[in-house]
């Protein structure tokens, strides 16, 4: 296809945007990503449409360039046409840099075997800093804005590739040093910062050298990709752990590695270095540096956190949400060594009073409503992860945070809560001041809401807001009578007042705990049943005494239905009426229950509802109590199968019809074969309940692989261990992947039902496969060729691989036994793997010591170079 | 900290789909760290289309409520900040970071950098925090000097180019895009050392610095025993400074006179560079006392290009500017009401206008009305059942005014009269609008001698005042008033 016009392209883009999967569907998705590239370098287009196109591929490179191949073809498209850019100022500069960064780091092709990054990363480093590239490269009125893009450029690739500038460090700091723009450097060096601090612990490079080398940004490189493999895949929170997701997470925080004098008198001026600059930042930057340095710093030994000190009064005093917000993560993060009890009075007032304060939008008010009752306190004393009221913050201080009838539904239900833990502590303390009772204020204000419920014709959000209320009370409050009396007194005046809100106190009676469930029910049912049956509201009393009716109160309840029966003409009171019937049949309910379905077996209008009452009163004449129970069973459907018309449909519809169902079904990981040409992943289905027909459908993310076929099997039972399955798999590229997978399958009651299954997992290891055995004594020329045939266009690589208790022979038995071609038991081992499609791995695994052995490697596919040093490592710890 | 999506949707009620995505943008880096952050708990951003949907259902403005909706009427489903999870293809996507203004709705969805089951709490989450900014900050680009729907599509046409600048990656680099489109403008001009990143340029011409200070005044009145009326005045202070230099420094001082009411609660622009303790102790949070600071209150400062708001207070002045009483009962067929409203005469009786507005909710429109007022006209609203009391520029030398009369009204109809949960039976409200200029009821001002400059040329420094009431509200005092917790304290 010749170029395209900018009016092309302005459609072509509208329908990409409109639905970037249906037009990826459809036939002009093949061409749209080499077409977009061409046009770049179209004259005939407008600098303006060109951006527009860039515009589209920052924003949808996975689908334009959907593999690592792609990408860096992308990739170099995107800097040559960089490169040949007239040398005068162009709007294109910019987003091209950001187009070519975002396609490798998106793609997967970022390393140090990518031609596009060996070209990209000097280019903007040397931007960075400043540097002539020569050849009237930048014009001078770009020079400023491209040297922050690509600082920016950089970031991303390191938050990407966490410890790829490890290298930079010294010249980074140097360049903030000097000249460079302060913004866009103090947050690069202090993401590389972070990130070295971080894996530096693990990897154990001395951080003084780092932070003082000055590289020459024009010299091979200070590209760390060491330093990236020993962080790849694992990339790091940049938040620092809070309470309470530290747990179990000791791994992310710093290990309190010792320093040298040196190198903390560096780090320290480093960090002191960006932090006096700190103000020069837009809000939003400042709150990410300190988030960056809080996490950097925290746990390092010899770091004593003051030198934030300084900075907090300025950032208490703004109204700004980052800053408040990076304020309270260093306060997380280091607690008592840098805020005493006096500033943490402080800073709770500063958000006690940010929460409230006249001038701030009501979003931010509830974020901060919601840091107050996260808030990281000192000393806390309650249980980690939950929400609760710091132990500083009295009802003085809370008293203008109080929900009233005039707050919109989320604040008065954010402020509810507040008030909520309030009474819970003033029940405990029993400390009365001269301020009001907080119990006291909650029950006027559960009045106003059940009060705006119970008024005809108000929205239901009204409703649901005043259940919401009712819910988040006695949730808190269970166990304390004096909220729970009130609650439920109020609840039945609502009830009366309103019974069209039933299926609200339905749900409401399911959500709770007993403590308010069984009082609740008694208290509605005598509601219910203590009115004539000939009410308007019949339909809602007979859904509401459904759900509240057992074997108390029997006659009562009997009475009001046999009164009801009368005005059941239509078919859905007349299943109403049957529904509650069906739930006393269930409580056990006998004698006067008896009488009733006779008469309503003969009575009622609707053949079908005769027909119900009929089985119904067959099952309670012959069936003991446990049997009925089984009979009724806790599915509504099968008793629409023994009824007439109008139900017969139904179980009709139903049994033509899919039904969305959750998982009947576990798949699990069998034992991972090495046979044949193509990887075969054996699965291990098991069954919660007996399913038919079972279709198991499995869809490959990033398409890696070719489609995979389905796998059926004609039955499983729950118990019985089943032949495991076999998924041959084809892959496009040795990566691994996850499974997206889905069940069909028919249930023992008829139904075809469709299920969304955990997905599974593909590891780099399943994909291994032999090369054919060599001859007898062949071996190491075999080996040899193999291991030749790799360069130049391959990579070489050297990995330690940590060896755990069982030496390197027992690791090799365990792991690799299929694929050793040449062994010399027991201290060396070559290996050859064949990696489909057509990739190998080489590995030769010789001269171990007693806790690891040196791995060489070679593979003709640099993209596995990553996958394999992660595999290798975990291998220790795979045992 | 960095955000996956970001999108712009606006609220169109009666239209079929309620609603249209002006503006979406997405960040692939993130959503791949998403994806390994996430772990077995990712959820893909999804498509525009089935992402409105979502959010209009999560946010109930799709107004189909007549039934009972268990995913979204449930009791257990609640929401106490204005971050979601969104039900889209059978997955939840959280969090969903949203709100609702001028009918326009801003949502994002920041990365989480861990896994999201279980769900960490959200003051973990540092791009909530930049998110939000982020929000506000499209918002005050879009709604800042607008006035009609042209010129807020054109900020929107610009919306893309702005984010390219202001947040190419997914992370927030100014979440004030006046500044980046400022910085296309100034990319010409060699930026030196030091300039502070929101600041994008340098100013050249004649050097003025201009302050002006906005009180508001809010009040609650209930005229009952047992009730305390409430009141409160918060303060805006908005400056411009056009000075030269890269970094020029300011010092502006607010001063009170002798009988002033101190200023609390008091936060400040980013750019003040440095806030005396007492600045920053003084809260309304703390019962008051007569060692509170007053003054004068010193913000030392560096300005950016733009008019800011230098800071904001708040203040519990002695008396309300207005106090009355209104009463207001149903004799079988009428309303019966009698307002009266008194002026203190510590306040200057001269206003820019002042009006009592006198709604009548969920009643039919205004058929018959009788009425005797001391002072001013009224206006009467009949199809929006509302009368309108003109006071007008001056209270009349007694300081204190009344309104009495009669009310009929017809049939109610529910499409022009919208419901009102809080005005049931006789729960009524008069709400005061008024505005005095050249004036504050705190006595704040900034004393022009006071404002130090260091910078080249002596600036014209020019100083404005004004009064707003806002929220003004005197409850029917023969009915019951929805209070708060600090109408209790007596």
């Amino acid at each position: 296809m010749g170029p395209l016009s900018r009016d092309v392209w302005a459609q072509r883009l509208g329908a990409f945007r409109a639905s970037p999967s249906a037009f990826m569907a459809g036939p002009e998705a093949e061409d749209l990503g080499r077409d977009l590239l061409g046009d770049l370098r179209n004259e005939k287009l407008s600098e303006q449409t060109k951006v527009s196109l860039l515009a589209l591929s920052l924003e949808y490179p996975a689908q334009l360039w959907p593999d690592a191949t792609a990408a860096e073809v992308a990739a170099t498209s995107l800097l040559d046409t960089l490169v040949l850019l007239p040398p005068r100022p162009s709007a294109l500069r910019r987003p091209l840099l950001l187009a070519a960064t975002t396609a490798l780091a998106v793609g997967g092709a970022l390393g140090p075997t990518s031609g596009a990054s060996c070209r990209l990363l000097p280019l903007l480093l040397g931007l960075a800093a400043g540097s002539d590239l020569g050849r009237g490269f930048v014009p001078a009125s770009e020079q400023r804005p491209l040297q922050a893009t690509a600082c920016e450029c950089l970031r991303e690739l390191e938050s990407c590739k966490p410890g790829l500038l490890g290298g930079s460090l010294g010249l980074l700091r140097g360049l903030l040093g000097q000249e460079g723009p302060v913004q866009p450097l103090s947050l690069l060096l202090s993401l590389a910062l972070r990130n070295t601090l971080v894996l530096q612990s693990r990897a154990g490079a001395g951080l003084g050298a780092l932070l003082t080398a000055r590289v020459s940004p024009t010299a091979g490189g200070p590209w760390d990709w060491a330093l990236v493999e020993e962080g790849d895949g694992r990339l790091q929170p940049q938040a620092p752990s809070w309470p309470a997701a530290e747990e179990g997470d000791g791994e992310r925080s710093l290990t309190a590695r010792g320093h040298s004098p040196e190198e903390v008198r560096e780090l320290r001026a480093a960090v002191a270095q960006l932090l006096d600059t700190s103000y020069l930042l837009t809000p939003v930057a400042q709150a990410q540096l300190l988030w960056l340095l809080g996490w950097a710093l925290r746990g390092l030994q010899g770091q004593p956190p003051a030198l934030f000190k300084p900075q907090l009064v300025r950032l208490l005093g703004t109204a700004q949400l980052t800053l408040l917000h990076a304020v309270l993560a260093l306060k997380a993060a280091f607690g008592e060594a840098l805020f005493t009890a006096q500033d943490e009075t402080l800073l709770l007032r500063r958000i006690t009073l940010a929460a409230q304060h006249p001038a701030l939008p009501p979003s931010t008010h509830l974020f901060y409503l919601h840091c107050l009752l996260s808030f990281p306190e000192n000393c806390p004393l309650g249980p980690e992860g939950e929400e609760a009221a710091p132990l500083l913050l009295g009802p003085q201080l809370c008293r203008g945070l109080l929900p009233n009838l005039l707050h919109e539904p989320t604040a008065l239900l954010a402020r509810l809560h507040l008030l909520c833990l309030l009474c819970a502590e003033d029940e405990e303390e029993e400390e009365k001041g001269q301020l009001p009772s907080p119990g006291h204020y909650l029950e006027e204000l559960l009045a106003g809401l059940w009060q705006r419920a119970a008024l005809e014709g108000g929205p239901r959000a009204l409703a649901t807001l005043c259940f919401q209320a009712s819910y988040l009370v006695a949730r808190c409050l269970a166990g304390q009578p004096t909220v729970l009396t009130p609650l439920i007194h109020g609840l039945a005046q609502l009830y009366r007042a309103r019974p069209m809100l039933a299926p609200h106190f339905v749900d409401l009676l399911d959500q709770v705990d007993p403590e308010l469930r069984e009082p609740l029910k008694v208290v509605l049912r005598q509601e219910v049943v203590s009115r004539p049956g000939r009410d308007e509201a019949l339909c809602w009393h007979l859904q509401m005494l459904a759900r509240v009716a057992d074997g108390d109160a029997q006659s009562a309840t009997l009475n009001f239905l046999r009164a009801a029966a009368a005005h059941c003409t239509s078919w859905d009171l007349q299943q109403g009426l049957l529904q509650v019937c069906r739930a006393l049949l269930r409580a056990g309910v006998g004698g006067g229950l008896v009488d009733l379905l006779q008469v309503l077996a003969r009575q009622l209008e609707d053949p079908d509802g005769r027909d119900h009452a009929r089985l119904y009163y067959i099952l309670l004449a012959h069936l003991a109590g446990p049997k009925l129970g089984v009979a009724l069973g806790p599915s509504l459907a099968t008793p629409a199968l023994a009824s007439s018309l109008v139900a017969e449909n139904q179980g009709f519809v139903a049994a033509l019809m899919v039904q969305e169902a959750p998982a009947l079904i576990r798949l699990s990981m069998g034992s991972h074969e090495v046979k044949g040409p193509l990887p075969v992943l054996q699965l291990l289905p098991e069954a919660l309940e007996p399913i038919y027909s079972l279709e198991l459908r499995f869809r490959v993310e990033g398409q890696l692989y070719a489609p995979l076929g389905a796998v059926h099997v004609p039955c499983l039972c729950p118990g019985r261990s089943a032949r495991p399955l076999l998924l041959p798999l084809q892959p496009r590229r040795p990566a691994p992947a996850r499974l997206d997978v889905h069940a069909l399958y028919t249930t023992s009651t008829g139904l075809t039902c469709h299920a969304h299954l955990p997905p599974l997992f593909v590891n780099f290891a399943d994909l291994f496969l032999p090369f054919p055995q060599p001859p007898e004594g062949a071996g190491l020329v075999f080996f040899e060729e193999l291991w030749d045939s790799c360069l130049p266009e391959g990579a070489e690589s050297r990995v330690w691989c940590p060896l755990g208790p069982q030496g390197l022979e027992g690791l090799v038995s365990r792991h690799l036994e299929p694929f050793v071609v040449v062994a010399q038991p027991p201290t060396s081992y070559y290996v050859a793997i064949h990696l489909p499609p057509d990739s190998k791995l080489l590995l030769r695994l010789e001269a171990a010591l007693a806790d690891g052995v040196p791995v060489a490697l070679r593979t003709d596919d640099w993209a596995v170079l990553p996958l394999v040093g992660d595999y290798l490592r975990g291998l220790a710890a795979a045992v | 900290m960095a955000q996956r999506a970001v999108w712009l949707i606006s609220h169109e009620p009666g239209t079929p789909l309620r609603g249209t995505v002006r503006f979406s943008r997405r960040y692939p880096t993130v959503e791949k760290r998403a994806r390994v952050f996430n772990g077995a708990s990712y959820v893909p951003i999804p498509e525009d289309g089935p992402f409105l949907k979502a959010l209009l259902f999560e946010l109930r403005l799709l107004d189909d409520d007549k039934d009972f909706v268990e995913s979204r009427d449930s009791c257990s489903r609640i929401n106490k900040t204005s971050v979601y999870g969104l039900l889209v293809g059978g997955e939840e996507l959280w969090p969903v970071v949203a709100f609702l203004k001028n009918d326009m709705i801003y949502a994002c969805v920041p990365l989480v950098e861990q896994t999201l089951s279980p769900r960490p709490p959200l003051i973990s989450v540092s791009g909530v925090s930049q998110g939000f900014e982020l929000l506000f900050g499209i918002q005050d680009f879009l709604y800042s000097g607008q006035k009609n729907d042209n010129e807020l599509n054109t900020k929107l046409s610009q919306l893309p180019d702005l984010l390219l600048q202001a947040c190419p990656f997914g992370t927030v680099l100014d979440a004030n895009l006046q500044n980046s489109l400022d910085n296309t403008n100034f990319a010409s001009v060699t930026q030196p050392q030091k300039q502070p990143a929101w600041k994008p340029g340098t100013y050249k011409g004649k050097p003025q610095v201009s302050i002006s200070i906005t009180e508001k005044v809010k009040s609650m009145q209930y005229d009952k025993q047992g009730i305390a009326d409430t009141w409160q005045v918060v303060g805006t202070v908005t400056c411009k400074c056009d000075l030269e230099g890269i970094m020029p420094n300011v010092t502006i001082s607010l001063s009170l006179p002798t009988n002033g009411s101190p200023l609390q609660d008091i936060l400040v622009h980013p750019c003040v560079t440095s806030l005396d303790s007492a600045i920053l102790t003084s809260s309304s949070i703390d019962a008051m006392d007569d060692s509170a600071f007053s003054g004068p209150y010193k913000f030392p400062f560096t300005p950016p290009l733009e008019s800011f708001n230098l800071c904001y207070y708040t203040s519990q002045v002695p008396v309300p500017p207005i106090l009355g009483f209104y009463q207001m009962k149903e004799e079988e067929v009428q309303l019966r009401i009698t307002v009266n409203l008194k002026l203190h005469e510590s306040v200057k009786n001269n206003f820019e206008f002042c009006e009592a507005h006198i709604p009548f909710f969920n009643r039919g429109p205004i058929t018959h009305l009788e009425y005797k007022t001391s002072f001013g006209q009224l206006e009467v609203f009949r199809e929006k059942s509302l009368l309108i009391w003109i006071i007008g520029q001056k209270f009349p030398k007694s300081m204190e005014i009344s309104l009495s009369g009669t009310i009929t009204f017809g049939a109610k109809s529910h499409e022009k009269q919208p419901f009102d949960p809080i005005c049931i039976g006789e729960t009524a409200y008069l709400k005061l609008h008024f505005r005095i200029l050249d004036y504050t009821l705190t006595g704040c001002y900034a004393d022009q001698h006071s404002v130090q400059v260091f910078a080249s040329g002596k600036p014209k420094i020019s100083a404005y005042r004004k009064l707003i009431s806002s929220d003004y509200y005197i409850w029917n005092s023969k009915a019951p008033a929805p209070v708060t917790y600090g109408s209790l304290l007596l």
